[in-house]
């Protein structure tokens, strides 16, 4: 599972968290009020071409991340041109695009682990509300990283699953294969939560 | 045991509740990327909603629902979680964004219904699978789709009557692997088991 950040020292890497998620976020949402204004919509796209020429991704980078949008954009194209006059479709998925884009923007030049330390630190002054609730700031933590685990284990069950499947010439047949993985996962889970018990966590 | 070695500590319930929710997290995840089922016109559809559902199903209201935001703080935060390893800020910022947001309170939803009894109900199974797990999502994503992509609500449901086979055909999976489940391994329903009646 490889992360969508791309490491790089430009400014846009540099800053503060926070502060970027909030200029994005606010972008996001002028482009959403003032929807009918070519102006914002070009300001926005002036934005976001000015971030990934100077953050290093580059024009090669914009390709990837369009190429990634393919299906977005002709789920998002086909409706428009049925309902919609061109121009408007056109304006429509401009706008769309630059948002998604501008928050690429955000993923792209921000490390996960410095997003999710973030977040922790933004949880941990709310403890007392979260213990309430049976959470805490250190809980959440845990919950995160053992998902982040969890993943290439449970690809490697799916794996296990398939050759046997292979090896009895059996087709994957959705129940036949889901139902053995949430075994395993289940499993696995209680197994953890063994193991985490062991080593003192409560 | 030799005499003197203490049992290990059984995890308190906060310890699974988490496991078991990470790992769930990790499945809907995985479900996202495994080989889809193609669709006509080539639009390609994962079984990452069977996920969701089953998370609701199997785990109860409040760790289905759990799952759900774990997985969407990690996309938040940049990993690659999504359908066809899609994810990251932009996940939230385009038309489907509701949909994706709408599946916290669709596995609550579907928990809560699944899990009203213990033993589990088929009718009850049903119920909960469609209402939270088709209903919810698109109550709360297609008034994002609409204003997003500035169509009405009616073009908006649709464009949605599309996806509603695919979601049907993965809720009936969804209620067969949840009661074949229940049966095989019973010990996660815990919210189910704990308000035993019929």
């Amino acid at each position: 599972m490889i992360p969508l950040y791309r490491p790089g020292t430009s400014y846009l890497h540099r800053m503060p968290v926070g502060a970027k998620f909030l200029g994005i976020f606010l972008a996001a949402l002028a482009a959403s009020i003032f929807r009918e204004n070519l102006g914002v919509l070009l300001g926005i796209w002036a934005v976001t071409l000015l971030g990934f020429r100077f953050s290093g991704i580059g024009l090669r980078g914009l390709v990837a991340q369009l190429w990634r949008l393919k299906w977005l954009v002709v789920v998002l194209t086909i409706p428009q041109l049925i309902f919609l006059t061109p121009a408007e479709a056109g304006f429509n998925v401009a706008r769309v695009l630059a948002v998604v884009l501008l928050a690429a923007l955000f993923t792209l030049t921000t490390a996960t682990s410095d997003i999710l330390s973030s977040f922790e630190r933004v949880l941990r002054p709310l403890d007392p509300l979260l213990l309430r609730l049976g959470l805490s700031a250190e809980r959440i933590s845990l919950a995160l990283s053992l998902t982040i685990r969890s993943v290439p284990v449970i690809l490697s069950f799916y794996a296990d699953i398939r050759e046997a499947q292979r090896a009895r010439g059996m087709r994957p047949a959705p129940r036949a294969t889901v139902l053995p993985l949430l075994v395993m996962s289940l499993r696995h889970a209680e197994e953890t939560a063994e193991a985490l018990a062991a080593r003192g966590v409560r | 045991m030799t005499p003197g070695a203490t049992a290990p500590a059984a995890p308190s319930t906060a310890v699974r509740s988490i496991a078991q929710m990470a790992m769930f997290a990790a499945l809907v995840a995985v479900l996202g990327q495994l080989p889809a089922i193609p669709l006509a016109g080539g639009v390609p559809i994962t079984l990452q909603t069977l996920g969701v559902m089953l998370a609701g199903a199997v785990l109860g209201p409040w760790r289905g629902a759990g799952a759900i935001v774990l997985l969407h703080l990690l996309v938040a935060a940049g990993l690659p979680l999504l359908a066809h390893g899609s994810g990251g800020l932009g996940a939230f910022a385009g038309p489907s964004a509701g949909f994706a947001l709408g599946w916290i309170p669709g596995a609550f939803v579907v928990g809560l219904i699944t899990q009203a009894s213990w033993p589990l109900r088929l009718w009850r199974t049903i119920t909960g699978t469609v209402l939270g797990g088709i209903l919810v999502v698109y109550a709360c994503g297609m008034p994002v789709m609409a204003f997003q992509m500035g169509l009405t609500m009616e073009q908006a449901a649709l464009i949605n009557l599309a996806f509603l086979p695919g979601d049907l055909l993965k809720a009936a999976i969804a209620v067969a692997l949840t009661h074949s489940l229940a049966r095989a391994y019973p010990a996660p329903f815990s919210h189910a088991r704990s308000r035993r009646r019929t």
